[in-house]
Order: structure tokens, then sequence, then C-alpha cells
């Protein structure tokens, strides 16, 4: 699928009618295709959800990202109800006040509901304080309810963490990683792709060797590897650009190599040729001819692209390689499952693999839908 | 066709000694190293002599050398054979590391097998009953496999395990059969143990392949001569199995090169959280107490074995396609 840098009309045009309008850009064509595939448009919703409640986590968490209950270390979900004990119907839902016991047997601290407390959930309330953007000061949270009551909708963790509220902070970390792990990966196998392509002989030569070593080693013990090289005395943002580039590294060799195919493939067409007749500079040519056919593909490669790094920054983090604390994504929060008699007794604390789970399902259907609508022989 | 191979092979040697060098870099990059480590923790649990015990031990493992020479040194006694030896285990890491890898075998060799029999079934009965229910079904099983790594899948069916039966199937025995003679009461301890990584590796290995086996061979079945078999009046199953599978599995042979490397590393992670004495866990360990010559050694294995695994692919899909000859 090739891109005609000017279309300009061959057929003269008698004075006085009017330019034929232009037909679809190839643009509009793949969004055309992508629409129809209805997985396609479910896994970009569910994407654009998650994504929202990401940029707006403080508003949609109840409670802030360390706030500790002392008192409710490593509860169970507060269940949202609407009939109560009696029978009666409540709007909006409301939960049960709770206390701690101790088990006599087994010494263990259960949480029992308070069946006569009743705490209506309240939307637009104010809570903690935070900064909207970083910019303006506000309380406003979308739902929480009134003190002494909790509303815990995944549990809470050891330290008495809200499980929820920190699902939606860690968001941040676990969502963007992979975004600035693909874009390194693209900026750098797409460029080196199309220069060894293009170039060919001995910068090809060496280029393919190069990535050849990378791809000649195991990718987990890759990762664990790099990952384990990032000075931990580091401050938490640099190491998130750390786990960044480590993911990147590991995937660049892949990109590049399918970029460079399309490369050797592209160099013989005519409109490259008759560019190189007219003395066009080589910088021009890669940028204006040969990297605009790669974007469809590259695209495609780094929407598939994401959720291993997504899953690769969670295993990392799981295993204590990862982002460091104070910051926090699903791969830490997931870390308090890895002591495996805590997580017998408190299952809820594998509630981050769910929304693992949903986001790389969803990024798997967009980036089937896109090969399908960047594919022009797709079948039905 | 043979000096394909030889150049191939030939090949291999740079490609592995870059790799002993980067896992060595890799490794020497964070601060610090395994004894100044080590001897922080004597002291901080007060024992004495610690600083001394730490030149010592410096001395036997060559740390005080620039490690261009360390390298150096180690890579040549790494082709005679001599891997170095292990500090955490105080033993030459031959003998920690050779141990484990029968385990190793038994456990992911079953998984292999198993996950790509059903994948490879699943796949095919995928692509000819394309969009019916089951069809669906299968592709929603698939990408739960795909969108979820195997480790928390073991995590999940642990606590499953432990809600149905009251025991934690952690490591590979428990507590009343560690020192035990074998027994079938031992063997049977141990598939109650070995069934929950086996069923969290199988469930995710199956996903992929049957994803890439459905897509594969529905691109083969819209290829003309599918339409031509069946117009000649070739029985439907002779069309599917004898013609299109085996076309459609030539770009899983490309994947089989990588199943040799798979064997020993791909499971680490699922083998650590479940306490398993198996490679990946000792790989891990090296890597974060920076057990440099354990841990360079294990990688240099594992890329020697994706390298050899994906020589034989190639060699394989050469002899298997007569219209790919390499010259």
């Amino acid at each position: 699928m090739t891109v005609a840098s000017e279309a300009k009309p061959l057929t003269p045009v008698a004075a006085g009618t009017e330019e034929p309008k232009a037909a679809m850009t190839v643009g509009q064509l793949m969004w055309g295709r992508f629409r129809r595939n209805r997985l396609a448009m479910f896994g970009m919703s569910i994407l654009i959800v998650i994504y929202v409640s990401m940029i707006f986590a403080d508003f949609f968490a109840p409670y802030g990202v360390d706030t500790t209950h002392e008192l409710y270390t490593s509860a169970p979900p507060n269940g949202l109800h609407v009939i109560d004990a009696q029978g009666k119907f409540h709007w909006p839902p409301f939960v049960y006040g709770f206390e701690a016991q101790t088990d006599p047997d087994t010494l263990r601290r259960t949480y029992v509901p308070k069946t006569s407390e009743i705490y209506p959930l309240g939307f637009f309330v104010g809570g903690e304080p935070y900064r909207m953007f970083g910019v303006f000061a506000t309380t406003v949270h979308l739902f929480s309810v009134s003190e002494p009551g909790k509303v815990f909708l995944l549990g809470t963790d050891s330290n008495g963490h809200d499980l929820f509220s920190r699902v939606l902070y860690g968001s941040r970390v676990s969502l963007t990683v992979g975004l600035v792990g693909v874009f390194l990966s693209v900026v750098l196998g797409a460029f080196i792709g199309v220069v060894s392509g293009y170039y060919g002989g001995v910068i090809d030569n060496i280029v393919q060797r190069a990535i050849e070593v990378i791809s000649s080693i195991p990718q987990i013990p890759l990762w664990l590897g790099l990952a384990a090289a990032v000075p931990p005395d580091w401050s938490p943002l640099r190491v998130y650009f750390g786990i960044a580039v480590v993911l990147s590294l590991v995937t660049w060799g892949g990109l590049a190599r399918q970029v460079r195919g399309i490369v050797l493939s592209l160099r013989e067409i005519d409109f490259v040729t008759a560019a190189r007749y007219t003395n066009c500079s080589t910088l021009r040519i890669i940028s204006r001819h040969l990297l605009p056919n790669t974007l469809s593909h590259v695209l495609v490669i780094a929407t598939l692209a994401i959720p291993g790094m997504i899953l690769g920054e969670t295993s990392l983090s799981f295993l204590g390689l990862g982002i460091r604390p104070p910051m926090t994504s699903w791969g830490i929060l997931l870390n308090e499952a890895q002591r495996v008699r805590v997580l017998i007794q408190e299952p809820w604390v594998l509630w981050p693999a769910f929304f693992v789970l949903l986001t790389i399902v969803s990024f798997n259907f967009v980036g089937d839908g896109l090969r399908d609508a960047a594919d022009p022989f797709a079948g039905e | 066709m043979l000096s394909y191979i030889a150049r191939r092979a030939l090949m291999t040697i740079p490609t592995l000694l870059m790799v002993a060098l980067i896992s060595f870099v890799v490794m020497e990059l964070p601060p610090g190293d395994y004894v100044s480590r080590y001897v922080a923790q004597l002291e901080a649990s007060g024992q004495s002599g610690a600083r001394d015990r730490g030149a010592t031990l410096r001395k036997v493992y060559g740390l005080d050398d620039p490690a261009p020479k360390r390298f150096v040194v180690w890579l040549g006694r790494f082709v005679t054979g001599d891997f170095g030896d292990s500090m955490i285990y105080q033993r030459p890491v031959r003998e920690v590391v050779l141990p484990r890898v029968p385990l190793t075998l038994a456990l992911t060799l079953p998984c292999f097998i198993i996950s790509w029999i059903i994948g490879l079934s699943l796949g095919i009965y995928s692509a000819t009953h394309q969009y019916s229910i089951g069809d669906n079904l299968l592709t929603v099983v698939a990408f739960l496999g795909l969108g979820l790594p195997a480790f928390l899948i073991a995590l999940a069916l642990l606590v499953f395990n432990w809600q149905v039966s009251g025991e934690a199937m952690i490591g590979l025995v428990s507590l009343e059969y560690a020192n035990a003679p074998w027994s079938l009461a031992k063997v049977l301890d141990v598939a109650k143990h070995l069934w929950i990584p086996v069923a969290a590796v199988v469930f995710t290995g199956m996903a992929w392949v049957m994803r890439v086996m459905r897509g594969n061979l529905l691109d083969e079945l819209r290829v003309n001569y599918v339409q031509a078999a069946r117009a000649k009046g070739v029985p439907e199953r002779v069309v599917i199995f004898r013609h299109a599978v085996r076309n459609a599995f030539h770009p899983l042979i490309m994947a089989l090169g990588g199943v040799l490397a798979w064997l020993v590393s791909g499971t680490a992670i699922v083998e650590l959280v479940l306490g398993l004495p198996t490679l990946g866990p000792l790989y891990i360990q090296a890597t974060l107490e920076q057990d440099v010559y354990l841990a360079s050694s294990i990688l240099v294995f594992f890329a020697a074995l994706l390298v050899f695994g994906n020589l034989l692919a190639d060699i394989a899909l050469a002899w298997l396609d007569p219209r790919i000859r390499y010259d």
C-alpha cells in the first residue's frame, strides 16, 4: 500500500469545470474499516474508559494513594448494597459499617459487618485535597462515604491502603510506561530499520548482526538482567524511565527488522527511483517517501507491542525489579500477592490482575482491528 | 545446504561471545557486588571479622581485578568447561546448575507437548468452524490466556486449590515427603503440587498456538489450490489436513526454534512464584544478588539453546519447503 507523494490529476480539465473531488485518504479508509470491526470498537471504548479514569484518578478514587486506614488493614471488599437487613430499599447504594474481631480459633483478624450502621454513598462529595492536573487544588471526589464509614470496593492491603484507589493511581504508571516504551522502540527501530534497509551493505550487515545478538537472548532473562542493572538508588522517576528503556531495548529489534523488510521492497519502486534521479537528498527520500509508507505497519506493530510491555512492567514490578515505591503500579500492587500465605487469606489482592487483563485484551482487540484495517486484502 | 548449515554454525560463535559480553556488562552495571552486599549483611547481624572475610572472598573470586581482565579469564575457562564458581552457593557453577536441569525439563517438556497438541487441535477446529459458537468461545479463552501472565494464573489456581483442599501447594513436595524416599504417595504428592504450574503454563501456551494456527489456516484456506482441490472432489478432510494444515504449519516451525530455550527459561517467573527448585528461580536469584559467574553462565546457556534451536528450525524449514533455498 503506497502513498503517492503528490496527487495531481493527469487528465486536463476543461476550463470552467470544477476540479474533481479528491478520493478518501488512506487514513479515512482505514478508519472506516476499523469502525466496522465490532471487537476493535469495543476494545477501543474500554481503553478510552480506562485512560480517562487514569487521567482523573484523583477524582474517581475515594481515597488518596498513600492514605492508610490503620483500623482496617487487610480488610475484605466492602460490598455495596441497596437492600438492607430489614428489606428496605435505599438509594444511593450504601455500605455497612464494620469492625475488626479476632477469631478465637485461628487468631485471625476478621471483619464483621454491622448491619445497624448504614453509610450511603455520597456523590461529588468533598474528600481529601488533591490537585487536578497538578494545577488547581480541589477536594471533590466522585463518590465517598462520610466518616467513620469506609468504602473499600476492592478491600485493603496489609498497610491499610484502599486497593481501589491504589489501582486507579497505579494505572498511571502501568498504562503509560508501555506507551513510553513503545514510543522509544518505534523511534529507535523505525529509524534504524529504514537506514539499514535503504543503505544496505556494511551498515545493514552490522545492524542485522546486532539485532541477532539481542534476539539470541531469551526475553525473560534479558528483561530480568537489564532491569536488575537499573541502580536501586535512582529516584522513582528515573527508575520509571529506566524501565521504559529496558522494555524498549528488547522489542526494537523486531520492529527494525520489519521496517527494513518493507524498505527493501520499497526501494526499487518507481517513485523512489524518480526521486533519486531528480537529485533528492537521501534525507528527503527517507523522510518523505520511505517513512510514510512504513507508518501503517509500524502503527500496527506498535499497538500489538504495548500489551507485551504492560505485561513486562507488571512482571518486573511484581518481582521487585521494576518500578520502585513510592511510585505505584499494578505490578507493585500484585507484589503483595507474592507471599502465598498472605494471598491465600486475602485473595482480593489479586484484583489488579483483572485490570491488567482488561487492558491487555482491549489493546489486542484494537491492534487486531488496526491490522485488519491496514491490510486492504483482508477478507471478511 | 551443507554450506548453509556450516556457515550458520560458524556464525553462532561470535554471537555467543557477544551474548557473554552483554551479560557480563549488564551484571557489572549495578553499583557494588555480591561480596560487598554479603559483608554488609554480616556486619548487620553483628558478626566480627566480616571485612576480612570480604577481602578473602574478593581474592578467591578475583573481584579485585578490573572487569575486562575478569571477563577474559572467565571466558578462557568457559571454553574448557569450567564455568567459574557461584558466590551464593560457594560451589562450581556446573555443580549448581546441572542438577536442576532434569527437573526443569521434567516440568516444561510435558507443558510444551500438551499445550502444542491442544493448541493445534483447537486452532484447526477454530479455523474450520469460523464464527461458530465454538470458535467464539475459544476466542474468549484465547484472549484470557494471552492477556494474563502465567504466574498470575498460577497464583489464582493456588488460591483456588487452597479454598478447596485447605493445603498450600508451594514447592515441589509437602513437608512430610521432603526427605522421604520415593514412593507412590510421594509421586502423587508431587503431582498434586505440579498440576498448578503445568495448568498455568499450558493455558497461556495453548492460547498463543491456537490463535496463530487459526490465523494461518484461515489464510491458507483462502488460497486457490483449496478451491481447486474441492472442485476436483477431494474429500474435505484431506483438503484440510493433508494440504492446508501442512502449509499453515510453516510459520510455526520458526516459532519452534525458540522452544528449546523456552524449555529452560520461559517458565522462570511461574517457578519462582511457586517456589520450585528449577533453573529459572536460580537465574533470578543469581541476577538479583549479582552472582556474576553463575548468572552469566546461565544466560550464555539460555542463549546457546536459543541459537541452536533457531538453527534447527531454519534447517527444518529449508528441508520441508523446497522453495526456500539459502545460498
